[in-house]
């Protein structure tokens, strides 16, 4: 795994064909990341931001330039006050052939506000793409907001693709479960709240996931 | 044990508990019976600590203390155990994890120290054998997937666990077959502590508020006394007899 800084600057980067790449951006400041795939090769991509004292917009693009190229992205966003993250994310399937997966999670607390604009473009060569983009959010607070956007762009058609996106709030009923097993509401809204992030973790050395944990539980 | 004096409750502005009076004692297990929309499930709501009920008069004590100014958490950590009528799942939170923060908050509540990982496995599984769970169950997300039986016998697991004085059982036998409703019935007759049992570890005998539709559940777990909630209040208060009655006539003669 590689850990990448995004300080309002461009980074590109290129997987050649058969190679397999780890990135994390952890508290990306702002800027571009974008990362071409050539055959069959494997991205796999960590966006985690956790209470940052900067942050601004972060765009993502992946073109998959050549057959049989694997993506999965994984975002994690803990905001709280008055913090603002603007997350896009632009996956262009341009032959066929490729897979992408996308579960991206906001968090949002006091005044946060989170923005997700996620395109999602299948040329007409793209045929047999299998697409998906998952967008899930909590507001923990009636002042914080969130704004998503999937767009999908799809010209090719024998090709998967799915596209989902909630916010809503915690499952009162579950935190009363808890709270009735003694429980404080903190440590309910904690435990749900770890358990609804955890899988955007996934792939994560342990240690590093294990880093992450502890982030979270200090600033929820 | 637990004192409710004319206890009136409401629900979305609804008058749900019109002067409802309840008095039970150590050890004693009380029925309430009623048909849907009675009350029964409100008390259970209302004891609990639910945050949608509201309760516009009278008073409950539990174990001498003002029970209504307690937030749900102590009440639960001061013995009060709801075994709920519809268990609610929790993907991703592990069975494991959820009992030991659960076990582990009513010792520090109780000035006790919290048991280490190996003390709570022990306890797990002495639990376990007792309500005849399997430790399969305890490894997944708290309710998630579980059939109707499951989720009720993973309640009064949760009871064994946390040794309640006073547990309220909402129509813990609905949507379970004879099979599952006789071993659900007689894990919670094990984790019941007599006051001969209680007394000798220096803790209060179990007490419950046992709610049903039906006699059979009552066959199994032996009520002291048995209540009927009509239009929010009590209307009819008898021994275990009452229960068979209800079953051959129905509520129809008690509610005028």
């Amino acid at each position: 795994m590689t850990t990448l800084e995004l300080h309002n600057q461009t980074i590109e980067l290129t997987l050649g064909s058969g190679q397999s790449a780890h990135y994390l951006l952890f508290n990306p400041v702002g800027g571009k990341l974008r990362i071409c795939q050539k055959a069959g090769s494997t991205l796999l991509l960590h966006v985690v931001t956790i209470a940052p004292n900067a942050c601004g917009q972060t765009e993502i693009i992946v073109e998959q330039a050549e057959r049989d190229c694997n993506t999965q992205i994984y975002g994690l966003s803990l905001l709280k006050a008055q913090q603002e993250q603007e997350l896009i994310t632009r996956i262009w399937h341009q032959v066929g052939g490729g897979k992408s997966d996308q579960l991206l999670k906001f968090v949002l607390e006091d005044n946060a506000r989170g923005s997700f604009y996620g395109e999602l473009k299948v040329q007409p060569d793209a045929q047999k793409t299998e697409a998906h983009q998952t967008n899930r959010n909590i507001l923990l607070s009636p002042m914080a907001k969130m704004a998503t956007k999937p767009q999908l762009e799809i010209y090719a058609d024998d090709v998967k693709c799915s596209h989902g996106a909630t916010t809503g709030q915690l499952d009162t009923n579950a935190l009363f479960y808890m709270q009735q097993r003694g429980l404080s509401l903190p440590q309910a809204r904690q435990l749900l709240l770890a358990a609804f992030l955890e899988e955007t973790l996934n792939g994560l050395p342990e240690t590093e996931a294990d880093r992450f944990r502890t982030l979270i539980a200090e600033n929820l | 044990m637990l004192k409710i004096e004319n206890l009136h409750a409401s629900v979305g502005g609804k008058e749900i508990i019109k002067g409802l009076n309840l008095h039970i004692r150590e050890g004693e297990i009380h029925a309430l019976m009623g048909r849907n929309g009675a009350g029964k499930s409100t008390l259970s709501a209302i004891l609990t600590g639910n945050p949608a009920y509201t309760v516009t008069e009278g008073s409950i004590t539990f174990r001498g203390k003002d029970l209504l100014a307690m937030a749900p958490e102590d009440r639960a950590r001061e013995g009060l155990f709801l075994s709920f009528q519809y268990p609610v799942e929790i993907p991703g939170v592990s069975m494991v994890n959820f009992m030991k923060t659960a076990v582990n908050e009513k010792r520090k509540y109780q000035g006790l120290e919290p048991l280490s990982a190996s003390q709570f496995l022990k306890l797990k599984r002495e639990k376990e054998a007792l309500v005849e769970i399997s430790s399969k169950m305890q490894n997944r997300s708290v309710n998630e997937g579980f059939s109707g039986g499951e989720k009720k016998k993973n309640e009064v697991f949760q009871m064994a666990m946390l040794e309640p004085c006073l547990a309220i059982l909402d129509e813990t036998d609905s949507g379970l077959d004879v099979d599952a409703l006789r071993i659900v019935a007689e894990g919670f007759n094990k984790i019941r502590k007599t006051k001969e049992e209680a007394h000798a570890l220096g803790q209060p005998a179990t007490s419950a508020i046992v709610i049903t539709h039906y006699e059979r559940l009552l066959e199994y777990i032996r009520p002291d006394y048995v209540h009927v909630l009509y239009n929010g209040q009590i209307v009819k208060t008898g021994t275990a007899e009452l229960a068979k009655e209800i079953d051959e006539k129905g509520f129809d003669w008690l509610e005028h």
